[in-house]
């Protein structure tokens, strides 16, 4: 770990950051608000079509309730493109790109470790992401209290959805991490990555909409975010377990590996 | 002033039979050279010779396929970030970051060496980098700044060693002289330089001890005064009358005779030529100095890799 590596990539970061958190938060203001406003409608148009009635239970989210909302909210692609800019673009710039540009180069030519710079642009990875998901959570929760919805949901149950969020984020970042320890440049870490977000996005949300391939959620890691769950106080310890694996193995590998490659001069 | 250098040990950097493929390519085939604390030392090669590969492997950023290396008394594999700690590096070719100032890159960079940048006011100075200059964005700099601050960034922590890799490319001729009298100054307080180059007239100039690389091997390891007393110079006279003796000369070679002029190269001494030559008739004397580029030709021979030599 180097504190002074870690200070200027969050600096550099601080320009992308502030914004992404604002429009975090008011995207996640805005989702009690649709709830509010739509909820009682979809429910009635989703009795009068059936099939509308699986649509609206996108992912592991719901329209029909608001812990559903809130997770629906923290899984729909604008949030999703809010928390991967960190969890992808950072990540496999961090290595490959900083390669490709031969900053890296420079950076390594200091008397840092490889496992240094890897911790290091780990952990403020974790630390943007941390801040933008609080973002999200902390504009739910300005909606919830602007729309007196508080008695429907656990709040106390909060810092859990947090560390559940960042551990599925933290999943993705590690995956990034390892594709950016892998290659020389930026576009086939940042192609794998996000191929490897993408197929996990899909098997959730096709196992949601199709009953008959529902088992493919099980096999995505979204599933093992459920907001809605954890706000009614029914948080599984095997999603948090099931993430915790998928953070450990990537960063085990890219502890191995980054030491071990050969940086040949950039061309 | 600059402090003493601490117990820095005899040899700066040794490698013993250092070897590195990439696949089957060989980039460094079992290099054995021994590098003495306070050497100003020069390596040459065109492309593709191994110097970035050698420079890389001595840093920790290749691992040698085989043999060993230290540098400064440590392991290249093992202590690398104990080595770079106490080494400046400037990479062929920087990158810089753009979105950071000449002077916050200098700061973060010396930052991250744990050190104190004792020398770069005086860099700043020499190099023509005023505090107007060092407060743009590097993205702003032309190629030539960008050099100056990768010379800075290598050296303003006054380090025990430093490795250069092409440092004048992109450097004007005024900045170039510069340059070279920074060497001069780091070689009088016993700094080690490392230094690749295929620019032959600043090896020629500054180096004390260069070695020849072609495809991996080190085909020379010389002072640089030895290699030039061993190259041959050209010589041209001109005398009125009859024309003198020259068959009596040793080392005299390649000789065409045109009316009253004469065009020879020589090899070795000078001062048995001159002798041979002196007399009244005698109107006109040219030698020309030993250049480093025909040793370095004579070693690339045949090879197209010559044509990347530069005077």
């Amino acid at each position: 770990m180097n504190l002074r590596l870690l200070r200027q990539t969050l600096r550099w970061n601080r320009a992308r950051l502030l914004p992404i958190m604002v429009a975090s938060f008011g995207w996640g203001m805005l989702i009690p608000t649709i709830y509010v406003s739509f909820a009682a409608a979809f429910k009635q148009v989703a009795g009068q079509v059936p099939f509308l009635k699986d649509l609206m239970n996108f992912g592991s989210g719901s329209l029909f309730t608001l812990p559903g909302s809130m997770t629906l909210g923290l899984q729909h692609p604008i949030a999703i493109a809010f928390v991967a800019i960190f969890a992808v673009g950072s990540t496999t710039g961090a290595i490959a790109g900083a390669r490709e540009a031969g900053t890296l180069e420079v950076l390594l030519s200091r008397p840092i470790s490889r496992h240094a710079v890897y911790l290091t642009t780990a952990l403020a990875t974790v630390i943007l992401m941390a801040l933008v998901l609080a973002a999200l959570l902390g504009g739910e929760m300005a909606g919830v209290a602007l729309q007196n919805l508080g008695a429907e949901v656990d709040l106390w149950q909060l810092p859990l959805v947090l560390a559940n969020g960042l551990l599925l984020w933290s999943a993705f970042a590690a995956f990034g991490m390892a594709a950016s320890v892998t290659f020389d440049r930026h576009a086939p870490a940042i192609g794998l990555t996000m191929a490897f977000l993408l197929i996990n996005y899909f098997l959730e949300i096709l196992g949601s909409l199709w009953k008959d391939v529902s088992w493919t959620q099980e096999y995505s890691l979204f599933h093992h975010f459920n907001a809605g769950e954890i706000l009614t106080g029914k948080a599984d310890p095997f999603d948090f377990a099931v993430l915790a694996v998928a953070v450990l193995l990537p960063v085990i590998y890219a502890l191995i590996v980054f030491p071990r490659r050969d940086l040949a001069a950039p061309s | 002033m600059h402090a003493a250098l601490p117990s820095t040990p005899r040899a700066a950097i040794v490698t013993h039979g250092l070897t590195k493929h990439y696949g089957k390519v060989q980039a460094l085939v079992g290099l054995t050279l021994e590098v003495p604390a306070g050497e100003i030392f020069g390596f040459l090669g065109p492309n593709g010779a191994g110097k970035s590969t050698l420079i890389r492997t001595l840093l920790g950023f290749l691992h040698p396929t085989g043999g060993s290396a230290t540098v400064l008394g440590r392991d290249v594999v093992s202590d690398s970030v104990a080595i770079r700690a106490r080494t400046g590096y400037l990479p062929g070719g920087i990158a810089l970051y753009d979105s950071l100032s000449g002077a916050a890159t200098l700061d973060y960079l010396s930052d991250l060496q744990d050190s104190n940048p004792v020398r770069r006011e005086e860099l700043c100075e020499r190099l023509q980098m005023p505090p107007s200059v060092l407060r743009r964005r590097v993205r702003d700099y032309s190629r030539g700044m960008r050099q100056k601050i990768g010379v800075i960034q290598a050296l303003q922590c006054d380090p025990e060693l430093a490795i250069l890799d092409e440092p004048t490319e992109g450097l004007d001729p005024l900045m170039q002289q510069a340059f070279y009298s920074i060497m001069d100054d780091l070689r009088a307080q016993g700094r080690t330089i490392f230094f690749s180059s295929h620019v032959l007239s600043e090896v020629e100039r500054i180096c004390d001890r260069v070695a020849i690389f072609r495809a991996g091997h080190l085909m020379a390891l010389q002072h640089v005064s030895e290699l030039l007393d061993r190259r041959k110079r050209k010589v041209e006279l001109r005398w009125r009358g009859v024309a003198p003796d020259l068959s009596t000369i040793p080392g005299l070679a390649d000789v065409v005779v045109s009316g009253d002029r004469m065009r020879a190269t020589l090899l070795g001494e000078v001062a048995p030529f001159v002798r041979a030559i002196a007399s009244p008739s005698l109107e006109d004397l040219t030698i020309e100095p030993a250049r480093l580029e025909e040793a370095f030709l004579e070693y690339y021979a045949g090879d197209e890799a010559s044509e990347e030599v530069r005077g």
